[in-house]
């Protein structure tokens, strides 16, 4: 599987100001599958899952060395353009952030920075990945309202069409369905479970059974190394470190 | 326990003074105006310019200054926020934060708040005769725009650096260059303290007589061009006060009414159009 990766991260280091998040990652993330990032909390989950999408640099403190290739190019090579980086992702933050503006201006927010402009073209975008993120069916006739007065499980499918809008390759989730109740978390879920034919998922969790329910390939950090990374089943029936045994029976968190 | 129950409630009841002290002087300058002003004020008094001898208590009225102070806020206003929203964008979305720069910035701007309006208005004079203006509409704004632009620019700052990051990040992830997420998210969801700010530094404007004394310079005419002087109404009250008469003085506080109930209408109406776009903003 890790033939042909659609991500590979080769000799990634990490630094917060002095300290070191990230310690020497080397990766690859395989292509039309979910990927799970699981850890202890501030092992570098999150900061592994920005520096895909290069978010990372948005931090005045960070210095990043080693190199992150999407589809073989290195993204932090130079003339690169972030935008065109970001724009081949979508991101699920923990929490949702709606755009301040209307349902219908969010997923086309998007769309429209890359120049779609006519209305057809937009309302067409808009209704095909909403009903891909399984929200259609409870917001159409609510297009123009805020996207605040959603519900939460609402808002984080809502910041899936917006990111499905921009037509990336690759899903990035944070903790997508840490404040979720557990019926929204499960749509989420199940969304996934139908994205990753067409996407390359990557997770970051902290629910050890969440990534066996989703996951075909696991990545488990420690402190800011890999520790072990292989597809979902050898990690969970055959740990071969010490250390990813005791996680995965929970005498380390 | 007891000294805890003791400290809070004479804490609340300080509170409870103070701001029963703010209100009441409110109130009572709100009577005061009124008291005096409203029998002295007529139709006349805000559909005229003033006739001869109308600060010897002849007839006439102040609807020059009322459109001269309205021309001049409005213009520096609109002039402050064309400059003043992209010294925060920059302050708070391009530049380093916490960048010696930014901090230098952000310290000016607090030092140029606390300048005396007199003192702009002698810095606008000054500038003026370099530029070889006279005392005018264009001389009076160029000076208010000075003095509320600082007031613009740090009430902007405080509301528009509480624009979570994360929103910002989820702009960025869609592939939005930071002038895209400036100018459509954080506007956005900034609008309400950026409205709050516009009126504030309006109020300041339209209500500040010591920056327009040289700079604006008086006259019983609307303006009709930008190089000609404009009255405005504080200097309308400043000069009906300084008169003996006292049925003088007295439409000094009819003026001073309608400065009151025009910054309240001001106030008033973009409360109401903000409402419409709050809606929006992300808590
Ligand atoms: N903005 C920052 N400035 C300084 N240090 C940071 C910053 N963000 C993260 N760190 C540090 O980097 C390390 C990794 O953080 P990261 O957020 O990637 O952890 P995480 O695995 O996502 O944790 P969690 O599961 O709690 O979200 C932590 O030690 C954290 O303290
Ligand atoms: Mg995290």
């Amino acid at each position: 599987m890790t033939t042909n990766p659609h991500i590979r991260a080769d000799r990634l280091n990490v630094y917060y100001g002095r300290e070191q998040a990230l310690k020497n990652i080397s990766i690859g993330i395989p292509a039309n599958r979910i990927t799970a990032i699981i850890g202890p909390s501030g092992c570098g989950k999150s900061t592994l899952l920005k520096s895909f999408n290069r978010l990372l640099e948005t931090n005045e403190q960070v210095t990043i060395s080693g190199s992150v290739s999407v589809d073989g190019e290195n993204i932090y090579g130079q003339g690169v353009e972030v935008t065109a980086v970001r724009k081949k992702m979508g991101l699920l933050s923990q929490r949702p952030y709606p755009l301040p503006m209307s349902i219908y201006d969010n997923v086309a927010f998007g769309p429209r920075l890359y120049g779609i402009k006519k209305k057809q073209a937009l309302d067409e975008l808009v209704e095909r990945h909403l009903k891909q993120s399984s929200l259609w069916q409870e917001v159409h006739h609510r297009l123009n309202d805020p996207a605040s007065s959603l519900s939460i499980g609402q808002q984080q499918r809502l910041c899936l069409a917006r990111g499905l809008a921009v037509e990336p390759e690759i899903i990035l989730g944070d903790e997508p369905t840490s404040a979720l109740d557990p019926a929204s978390s499960q749509r989420i879920e199940q969304r996934f479970l139908e994205l990753k034919n067409d996407y390359t998922i990557i997770i970051v969790t902290h629910i050890l059974r969440q990534a066996r329910r989703l996951a075909d390939y696991i990545i488990f950090l420690y402190m800011g190394e890999v520790i072990e990374a292989g597809p979902a089943r050898e990690i969970f029936e055959h740990p071969k470190e010490k250390m990813t045994r005791e996680y995965i029976n929970g005498t380390i968190s | 326990m007891n000294k805890r129950i003791l400290e809070e409630t004479v804490m609340r009841t300080l509170m409870k003074l103070s701001t029963l002290l703010i209100l009441s002087v409110l109130v009572i300058i709100l009577i005061t105006i009124l008291v005096k002003g409203l029998p002295a004020l007529d139709l006349a008094m805000i559909t005229q310019s003033p006739k001869g001898g109308f600060y010897l208590g002849k007839e006439g009225g102040i609807l020059n200054a009322i459109i001269g102070s309205l021309y001049l806020a409005g213009g520096s206003t609109l002039i402050a926020v064309c400059l003043g929203l992209p010294i925060v964008l920059y302050l708070n979305i391009f530049a380093r934060p916490c960048s010696r720069l930014v901090r230098f910035i952000r310290f000016s701007l607090d030092v140029l708040w606390g300048i005396p309006s007199i003192v702009y208005g002698a810095f606008g004079f000054t500038l003026m005769l370099f530029l070889g203006l006279r005392a005018s509409l264009l001389g009076g704004i160029i000076a208010v725009t000075f003095l509320i632009l600082p007031i613009m620019c740090r009430t902007m700052d405080e509301v528009i650096r509480m624009v979570p990051r994360e929103l910002l990040h989820a702009s960025y992830a869609l592939g939005a260059t930071r002038f895209e997420t400036a100018f459509t998210v954080v506007v956005r969801q900034a609008l309400p303290g950026i409205m709050t700010a516009v009126l504030l530094s309006l109020g300041r404007g339209i209500g500040d007589a010591a920056s327009v004394l040289f700079t604006a310079g008086f006259t019983d005419h609307i303006p009709d061009s930008l190089l000609r002087p404009a009255a405005t109404l504080p200097l309308v009250i400043f000069f009906q006060l300084s008169t003996p008469f006292p049925e003088v003085q007295n439409r000094a506080y009819a003026s001073a009414l309608v400065l009151t109930v025009i910054i309240l209408a001001i106030c008033l109406t973009s409360r109401a159009l903000t409402g419409r776009y709050t809606k929006h903003t992300i808590k």
